[in-house]
C-alpha cells in the first residue's frame, strides 16, 4: 500500500464558525493508494474523536496500527489498490495539524489553551481546501464513525456538488444530553487535575496526566458495551505480575488503567476539550432553527447509514433519524442495523456484513 | 416476481412518483422503475443478503422488519406504497395495510388466493395445498394469513378502501378469461390497487 505523510500548510486562513480567524493553519494528512488521472477515485476518511490521520497501516514496528486498518487497506472493505484514501488530523487536535500544541504564528508561542474553539463545520471546511490542494473535485466518499460520521454527514450538508456518495456511521444529527453529559464529566476530571492549570499547563512543563486518564478510562466504558465487557473480562481477576496498580482487582480495571495510562501519555489535554467541544456543539440542524429536513434538502450524495444494536453511545435510534430526515426530503439513502459486540467501536471493526456493505455501496452507481 | 404482475405495477405506479416497497427483495422492481419511471424509490427488507444486493445495485434501503416498522414512514408521504408477496406473511395484515394507506396515496398489493381451484382441490383430497404460488409445504411456510379473493375484496370493503384497479393471473402467471371472469376459484394470483375513500 502506497502511503505517503505530509504537512500541508494553508496560507489562506479559515474563518471559524465561532467567529475567529485562523490567518494560516497546517493539516497533517496521510495518503493511501493512488490518484488516478482522472482523480475520481478519492476517498475522504473522517476520524473520530481520539484519532489522527494515521487511519491504515504503520509507519515503524513500534507503532500501533492506523485506527481503521480493519477497514482500509489492499483488498480490504476500502480498497486501496482501487481507491486513493485521504486522512487529515483534524484542526484542533494534537498529531501534527495546527492546535493547541501549534506555535502561534502571530505571538510565536505555543497556542495552548489558546487555540480558538473548532466545529464540526470548521473541520469540513479545513477538509474542502485540502481536497482543492488535493486537486480533487468531487470525492468518490466522504466516510467515518462517531465523530468522523458526523464531518460525513456535515460534508454531504455543506458541499452537496464536491462528494458523490457519504458513509455515515456509529452517529447522529447531534450529540445526545447523554454524550454532553459524559463528555462533561471527562473534561471536569481534566480541569480538576493540579497540573491543568486552567489549560496553561504547556508554559509550566507539566501535564494534567491523572485527569486525562480518568476522563479516557470513562469514554472506554462509553465506547464499549455490557455484553462485550463480559465477554472479554468477565468477573475475572488480574493476575498479580501484571497489575498497573496495587488498588486493581479485576481484568477490567486493569484495562482501562492500562488504557487511560497510555492515552495519557498521547493525548493533549486542551485538544481533548476542543475535541469533546466541538462533538457536544454538533447539530446539522443548527442552521435551519432545527429542522433536520431543511438542511438534509441540499444533500445530492447517496447515503450510506449504519448503526450497531450494541452502541448506547450513538444508538440505531440516531442512525434511524438520519435515514428518516432522508427519506422525509427524497435524498437517497440506505439504512442498516448491524450486530456489533464491540459496542460504540464496532463501527472501527471488519465484521463480515460490515465489508459487504461498504464494498457493495462503493461498487454502486 | 414473475413478468407479468412486474408488467402491470410498472403500468400503475405513476412517472417521477415517490415509492416504498415492503419486502422489496433484491432491489429489482425498485430499479426497474427507477430506470423507466424515474421514481424516487426507497426499499425496506430483513434479509441480509437481499439488502445487500439492493445497496450494490444503487438501490436505497432500509434494514426493517415490515411487522413492526410501516409506521415509522408515516412522515414521508409516499404516492405509491407497494407490498408484493408477504401481505399474507404479516402478523396483522389488516392493520398493515391501514398504515400503509396511512403514509401513502395508493397502495399495491398481491397476494396468493386459496380459493384457487388447485388448491381446493388439494383440501378435497385432505392435503395442504402445494401450488407453484404456494410451494411450501405446511410446516415450512412463512405464510399466516392466507385468504381467497373473495375474503380480501371484503376485507377492502369493510375497512373502507376502495380498491381503484385490480388483475388476476392463473397458475401459470398469465392472464387468462377464467381468471379474470371467476377470479375466486380460477385467479391464482391476485394484484390490487387501492386506496383510502
Amino acid at each position: 500500500m502506497k502511503t505517503k505523510t505530509e504537512l500541508i500548510k494553508f496560507n489562506q486562513g479559515l474563518d471559524l464558525e465561532s467567529g475567529a480567524r485562523l490567518n494560516t493553519f497546517d493539516l497533517m494528512v496521510e495518503t493511501y493508494g493512488e490518484l488516478n488521472k482522472d482523480k475520481d477515485n478519492a476517498i475522504l476518511v473522517c476520524h473520530a474523536f481520539s484519532g489522527n490521520h494515521r487511519a491504515a497501516g504503520k509507519s515503524s514496528d513500534n507503532e500501533a496500527l492506523g485506527w481503521w486498518d480493519e477497514v482500509i487497506g489492499s483488498g480490504k472493505a476500502i480498497d486501496t489498490d482501487k481507491f486513493f484514501v485521504v486522512c487529515s488530523n483534524n484542526l484542533g487536535g494534537c498529531s501534527g495539524s495546527s492546535g493547541p500544541l501549534s506555535l502561534n504564528p502571530e505571538t510565536n508561542k505555543l497556542y495552548g489553551k489558546d487555540f480558538p474553539l473548532v466545529s464540526v463545520t470548521d473541520w469540513v471546511n479545513s477538509q474542502k481546501l485540502l481536497s482543492d490542494y488535493l486537486g480533487i473535485s468531487k470525492w468518490h466518499m466522504v466516510a467515518g464513525g462517531s465523530l468522523g460520521g458526523m464531518q460525513a454527514l456535515q460534508w454531504a450538508i455543506s458541499y452537496p456538488n464536491k462528494l458523490k456518495k457519504a458513509g455515515i456511521f456509529a452517529t447522529a444529527t447531534k450529540s445526545s444530553t447523554q454524550n454532553i453529559a459524559m463528555n462533561e464529566v471527562g473534561r471536569e476530571a481534566i480541569r480538576k487535575d493540579k497540573n491543568f492549570m486552567e489549560g496553561d499547563y504547556l508554559n509550566h512543563n507539566v501535564k494534567p496526566k491523572s485527569g486525562l486518564k480518568t476522563a479516557r478510562m470513562l469514554g472506554h466504558i462509553t465506547y464499549s458495551s455490557e455484553d462485550i465487557m463480559d465477554q472479554k473480562f468477565g468477573r475475572k481477576f488480574q493476575d498479580i505480575k501484571s497489575k498497573i496498580e496495587g488498588t486493581v482487582d479485576y481484568e477490567v480495571e486493569n484495562y482501562l488503567q492500562y488504557k487511560g495510562e497510555k492515552f495519557s501519555d498521547t493525548f493533549d489535554a486542551n485538544s481533548y476539550i476542543l475535541m469533546t467541544k466541538a462533538m457536544d456543539g454538533y447539530d446539522a440542524s443548527f442552521s435551519s432553527n432545527g429542522s433536520l429536513e431543511e438542511v438534509m434538502k441540499r444533500i445530492k450524495a447517496k447515503l450510506l447509514v449504519v448503526g450497531f444494536d450494541s452502541d448506547w453511545l450513538y444508538p440505531p435510534k440516531r442512525s434511524k433519524e438520519i435515514q428518516l430526515a432522508a427519506m422525509n426530503v427524497d435524498v437517497q439513502c440506505s439504512c442498516v442495523i448491524l450486530k456489533g459486540e464491540q459496542g460504540h467501536d464496532s463501527f472501527l471493526f471488519a465484521s463480515d456484513r460490515y465489508v459487504k456493505i461498504i464494498k457493495g455501496f462503493l461498487d454502486s452507481k | 416476481m414473475n413478468t407479468s404482475l412486474i408488467h402491470i405495477i410498472k403500468k400503475w405506479v405513476p412517472e417521477k412518483s415517490k415509492v416504498i416497497d415492503f419486502g422489496c427483495g433484491d432491489g429489482s422492481l425498485l430499479k426497474d422503475l427507477i430506470d423507466e419511471k424515474k421514481i424516487r424509490g426507497y426499499g425496506v427488507e430483513i434479509d441480509h443478503n437481499k439488502i445487500q444486493e439492493c445497496i450494490h445495485k444503487g438501490i436505497s434501503v432500509i434494514e426493517k422488519d415490515i411487522d413492526e416498522g410501516i409506521q415509522d414512514f408515516e412522515s414521508c408521504n409516499f404516492d405509491v406504497a407497494v407490498m408484493a408477496s408477504s401481505i399474507q406473511c404479516l402478523k396483522e395484515p389488516h392493520l398493515a395495510l391501514r398504515k400503509m394507506l396511512k403514509l401513502s396515496k395508493q397502495c399495491i398489493v398481491t397476494l396468493p388466493n386459496l380459493g384457487f381451484w388447485k388448491c381446493r382441490l388439494d383440501l378435497a383430497q385432505g392435503r395442504m395445498p402445494v401450488t407453484p404460488n404456494l410451494p411450501s409445504s405446511w410446516y415450512e411456510t412463512k405464510n399466516l394469513h392466507l385468504c381467497t379473493i373473495k375474503d380480501f375484496e371484503t376485507l377492502c370493503f369493510e375497512e373502507g378502501f376502495v380498491i381503484n384497479e385490480k388483475f388476476f393471473l392463473d397458475d401459470k402467471g398469465a392472464k387468462s378469461a377464467m381468471a379474470s371472469t371467476f377470479p375466486n376459484t380460477f385467479a391464482s394470483e391476485g394484484i390490487y390497487l387501492i386506496a383510502k375513500k
